[in-house]
């Protein structure tokens, strides 16, 4: 069973099948706006690529939808992500800072040009410590993606996942489907009506 | 259970498994001074896959070539179908074809999921092959991945390719980090001062069995951890590493150890958190090796490479000498191997960590 | 030097995305690092860029990063004596 789900496109923000109102500005982006407006108490957002804040806000909209709960999940939940862009957006924005005349490689720019390292501020701001895994297909290939999240709960410390399709072209070009999946409730035909 | 079908190795050191091997026991390491015309990468350290090592023709890049000659020899010690759709590819890399994006590319090969393809179809397979890229550790996470599929009844074999190539992106952002080593690096040493960066493509290809025979390599047991501590920053208590360790202990008994072949990258925080983790494992009575000095760290080839490595050694019952290595220089009492040794045990730990808080251990068992 | 300060505070807010703070937040004599400003050890490299790119001063070591980047108006100070631009 998928209890809880999040859909991020373009302006469109959809939680458990409703869409959010959120009310856009000229001068400030989508997932800012989110931020501000439902987040807004971790300035370390501000530091992230563009494909760090996608996953960052899909994640904390979805565990909203759930409930935060008392304990902490520590090793029973894993954080699986796909995408087909891997960590292109900061890839173009690291590279920029490598050519030309004036030459001052960045090195906050340079961390982020790994796709996982969006799993890894998830596990941070939530204290996981189970499975993180980053994975990069063609598309968004239901089929591929529900064979490894099968096969991922082989570790039998893993309770739930949070997953999806997070994936970033560039600021204004992105998409993200994000959900939970819990031990033996998996359901590709489920998640293919999403 | 699964086992392993065949294997290669394509590095500086040699373009089969056993040339790579002999290399390694024998002292050897392509660790070289090299420069760059790049105006963003000053002279570094690093370990390179000369062209002329390579002989895979066609329209493919370097990372594509490297891939390819090693999956074709792979595939020749063995008889597996590779274009049945029982058959899946898993590439394991962390940055692919990124030097096309200097040439301001957006789309096809540049992108992961698209090389994969590219690969994979070189060898007539039709599945989707999939991509795991996940820092450092993308080669032994890939290896669990497949090990999972395939004992699930997901496919009957998957072939895991693992490969970077250094290019003026990765360099100059190591170097941005100041974590490169100015001379050959130094795993675990006093003196360590970073890492190199090292170039190599690995191909292992997983199949199953009822029982393994004689002769024959089981992976056991794999888990992946997250720190959930900093993205760049290893944990100071080794978390994940640890957790990922003591997992994979709960099916092998520490006696059975040969040894632990840890990431030890040679920067000051990574092997310092190794030891910790490795002492909080209870493994501190365990021989612990690092392969950087002979390779530097070939990225998305490393934990495939260095799983190889570890195989051989275990066969010729050696566990192999720490190149650069002399004196302890982490705070943890860990017995890291410093010249080639003997053991009689069948069994060892691969451990691995990187950038995004991501930690995963391994244990593989040699049938004798 | 209050100039240089308020401009050095003014460019630790853009390279360091301090969305949040304002110059007059960043107390000249506080510790960069630590508690305050929750900077990490990237936030440190970054800096080492700043003062070679607006300043022109060359930072091999992180080590020392870490005795310049004590507050704002140690740095103030270093980039005053040292600087080549």
């Amino acid at each position: 069973m998928i209890n809880h789900w999040v859909k991020i496109e373009k302006d469109k923000v959809v939680v458990d099948g409703k869409q959010i109102e959120i009310e856009l500005s000229e001068s400030e982006s989508l997932l800012n706006t989110i931020y501000k407006n439902k987040i807004g108490d971790y300035p370390k957002f501000y530091k992230m690529d563009p494909l760090c804040k996608l996953g960052f806000v899909a994640s904390e909209l979805l565990l909203d939808a759930e409930g935060r709960r008392e304990e902490e999940w520590g090793e029973k939940r894993g954080v699986v992500l796909f995408n087909a862009s891997s960590s292109l957006a900061d890839d173009r924005n690291y590279q920029k800072t490598i050519e030309g005349d004036d030459v001052f490689p960045s090195p906050s720019l340079f961390v982020y040009t790994l796709p996982n390292v969006v799993t890894g501020e998830i596990c941070i701001r939530n204290h996981y410590y189970g499975e993180s895994n980053f994975m990069v297909l063609r598309g968004l290939d239901v089929e591929k993606m529900s064979q490894i999240l099968n096969a991922t709960f082989a570790d039998t410390c893993t309770e739930s996942l949070v997953t999806g399709w997070v994936d970033c072209q560039s600021e204004k070009e992105y998409s993200a489907l994000m959900f939970i999946v819990e031990r033996g409730s998996f359901d590709e035909a489920e998640l293919s009506k999403l | 259970m699964v086992v392993k079908i065949s294997d290669n190795i394509l590095s500086p050191l040699g373009s089969t498994t056993a040339d790579n091997y002999l290399a390694v026991k024998s002292g050897r390491s392509a660790l070289m001074l090299h420069e760059s015309d790049n105006p963003a990468v000053a002279p570094y350290y690093a370990s390179l896959v000369p062209e002329d090592m390579l002989t895979v023709e066609g329209d493919y890049s370097k990372f594509e070539r490297m891939c390819i000659q090693s999956i074709e020899a792979a595939l020749q010690q063995s008889t597996i179908d590779i274009a049945s759709p029982r058959v899946l590819f898993i590439v394991s890399t962390t940055k692919g074809n990124v030097h096309l994006l200097a040439k301001g590319a957006g789309e096809g090969r540049i992108l992961l999921g698209e090389t994969a393809k590219a690969i994979a179809t070189h060898f007539g397979n039709e599945v989707e092959p999939v991509v795991v890229s996940n820092a450092c550790i993308s080669g032994l996470c890939a290896q669990i991945e497949a090990m999972r599929l395939i004992e699930c009844g997901q496919y009957d074999n998957v072939v895991v390719v693992g490969a970077d190539v250094q290019s003026p992106f990765i360099i100059s952002g190591f170097q941005s980090l100041k974590a490169l080593s100015d001379g050959a690096c130094r795993p675990f040493d006093a003196e360590r001062r970073g890492l190199n960066l090292g170039e190599a493509a690995a191909t292992i290809i997983y199949g199953r069995k009822e029982k393994a025979e004689v002769g024959e390599w089981v992976i056991r047991s794999g888990a992946v951890r997250n720190d959930a501590n900093h993205i760049s920053g290893p944990s100071r208590t080794g978390e994940g590493s640890y957790l990922a360790l003591r997992k994979v202990l709960e099916d092998v008994d520490v006696n059975d150890i040969a040894f632990v072949n840890a990431h030890g990258t040679a920067t000051l925080y990574n092997d310092e958190m190794e030891s910790i983790a490795i002492e909080r494992a209870g493994l501190v009575d365990v021989p612990v090796g690092s392969l950087k000095g002979y390779y530097g760290h070939t990225m998305g080839a490393a934990g495939i490479l260095e799983t190889l490595i570890s195989m051989r050694a275990v066969e010729d019952r050696t566990v192999l000498g720490t190149r650069g290595f002399n004196t302890l220089g982490v705070s943890h009492p860990i017995r890291v191997q410093k010249e080639n040794g003997i053991t009689d045990k069948s069994t060892f730990i691969k451990l691995i960590s990187g950038f995004g808080g991501c930690n995963a251990a391994a244990a593989f068992n040699y049938v004798n | 030097m209050e100039e240089l300060i308020l401009k050095l505070k003014k460019e630790i807010i853009e390279v360091l995305n301090l969305e949040d703070i304002k110059p007059e937040d960043i107390d000249d004599n506080a510790p960069l690092f630590g508690e305050g400003l929750a900077l990490d050890s990237i936030d440190a490299l970054e800096l080492i860029v700043l003062m070679e790119k607006n300043y022109g001063i060359k930072i091999k070591d992180p080590n020392e990063g870490k005795e310049i980047f004590k507050s704002v108006t140690v740095m103030a100070e270093y980039i005053d004596k040292h600087r080549t631009k």
